[in-house]
């Protein structure tokens, strides 16, 4: 009890110490020491808040901070995405897809299917194949790895090279839990097949990220 | 109104850049062509019909023309049809910086030997005359970036060539001495050029940081990863720049077989999604 009225007092100061930054070096400084005192509730949302400062130094720190909360970060961060706010975006998509957490399923589709930056594209199809589905059903666990395969089946014809690629480390993330043969295995085996074919696929980095996946599936 | 960037087919990009009333229009087809690699066979004809479209250079007025020539210049590169070369060295001597610039950087990506002496003509009088600043913009006298990078992507490594190159090392301009390490570490191998380059990615300025990034990618120099991996820059770059280890690494596969090495920068690049 004294131990948390102790970090509750040290969260408070930090975050008066936070809303004073005066520089972009001090504000990256002030987003480390938030993320250092592991108080969730209090944090949280000033470090979603962080993410549209346009201070990428900051922003990054502020991201791997709510990747180590976790499922505690997602409520506020789908609670604060800012559809106008491009940039802000962008990093609450990466943590999304960081976290892993199946509420941010739909905000991840969405970015995959229609957002215009490649950097967002790509952690979005990152995010579709590491979703922690272990604590659902097994008709549930069906479902969501049935629009996470096909969001990334669409994102096989990505104009952008590194989706494509972002593309392959998806379907290996959602390939390699399931056992050989299971259907959803085999849709994601085609699908980096493609990504295997010189035909189809231009960038060697993409084949060869797609051949490493398909080693990786096959020696499961 | 394909000038606006809105997403057109090959045959109105062609029929774009064969009308010559909107240059806009002509400008957004040639780059589409370039970007798409159009494999069309009138897309190398149309692209030169819009290189030779440039004008004599005066200053403050008709720059249109020429940024039609640019893009067409800049897009010949990309298809990389070795029907362009003998155009495109023409190119390198006009009076407009800019066009040599597009057509060093296509020469470079044609391989085109044949540009080498030409290159090397440019760069000889070195740092302080074809590298001097000038006077009328922030522009040096010679586009040296652009044609250092074309003689290292060519890869004549002949001791002549190499001589023009060395003093740019020297040269005031970070980005410059980043063009010049990059060619020599492709054309000798040499690790000190690298360490150069790997010096600038702790360059104060973002810029430069981003520049040899860009540089340690085009040479593929594997020993760079992990000091790419904790440069400050944006993941975006150093994904170009991880790609290029791999893809034009020495020992790198080709196909479909990675070894262990292509693993770990792959890895690397998993890790800045």
């Amino acid at each position: 009890m004294t131990a948390a009225s102790g970090d509750s007092r040290l969260a408070a100061d930090r975050i008066r110490a936070f809303e004073l930054a005066g520089s972009a070096e001090e504000l990256v400084l002030a987003t480390r020491r938030l993320i250092a005192c592991d108080d969730p509730l209090a944090t949280v949302p000033h470090l979603v808040q962080v993410l549209g400062f346009n201070n990428p130094g900051a922003a990054v720190a502020a991201v791997d901070g709510l990747i180590a909360l976790g499922p505690a970060a997602v409520g506020p961060l789908l609670a604060n995405l800012d559809a106008h706010n491009y940039g802000a975006r962008a990093w609450a998509v990466r943590a999304l897809a960081g976290i892993g957490d199946i509420r941010g399923l739909d905000v991840l589709e969405d970015a995959l299917a229609t957002d215009v930056g490649p950097s967002v594209r790509r952690a979005a199809a990152r995010g579709l194949g590491a979703l922690r589905l272990e604590s659902l059903s097994v008709e549930e666990r069906q479902q969501v790895r049935e629009r996470c395969l096909a969001g990334l089946e669409s994102g096989l014809g990505d104009g952008e090279w590194v989706v494509r690629y972002a593309v392959a480390v998806g379907l290996e993330g959602l390939a390699l839990p399931l056992p050989p043969g299971h259907p959803h295995s085999d849709r994601a085996e085609a699908s980096l097949g493609q990504l295997l074919d010189p035909e189809r696929e231009d960038t060697l980095v993409v084949r060869l990220r797609a051949g490493v996946a398909l080693k990786r599936v096959n020696a499961r | 109104m394909a000038g606006n960037g809105e997403p057109i087919s090959e045959a109105e990009a062609l029929e774009q850049l064969r009308q010559t009333d909107d240059q806009s229009g002509q400008y957004y087809a040639a780059w589409w062509l370039g970007r798409m690699r159009s494999r069309h066979p009138e897309a190398v004809p149309l692209l030169l019909a819009a290189l030779r479209q440039r004008q004599p250079r005066d200053v403050g007025a008709g720059v249109e023309h020429n940024a039609v020539a640019r893009n067409a210049a800049r897009a010949l590169g990309k298809i990389a049809d070795g029907r362009a070369v003998s155009e495109l060295l023409v190119v390198l001597d006009d009076a407009d910086d800019g066009l040599r610039e597009a057509a060093a950087r296509a020469l470079g990506e044609l391989r085109a030997v044949e540009a080498v002496p030409l290159l090397t003509r440019r760069l000889a009088s070195g740092p302080d005359v074809a590298g001097a600043n000038r006077s009328d913009s922030p522009r040096l006298q010679e586009p040296c970036e652009a044609l250092l990078e074309a003689l290292g992507a060519i890869g004549v490594a002949e001791p002549d060539v190499l001589a023009v190159i060395e003093p740019f090392t020297g040269h005031g301009r970070p980005l410059v001495r980043s063009a010049a390490c990059r060619a020599l570490l492709q054309l000798t191998g040499e690790t000190a050029w690298a360490d150069e380059l790997l010096q600038l990615l702790q360059h104060p300025q973002l810029q430069v940081r981003r520049a040899a990034l860009m540089d340690l990618g085009a040479v593929g120099w594997r020993p760079a990863l992990e000091p790419i991996r904790r440069t400050l820059a944006e993941n975006s770059l150093k994904l170009i720049a991880l790609r290029g280890l791999v893809e034009n690494g020495s020992g790198s596969a080709s196909g479909s077989e990675t070894g262990s090495d292509d693993e770990a920068v792959l890895m690397a690049m998993d890790a800045l999604l």
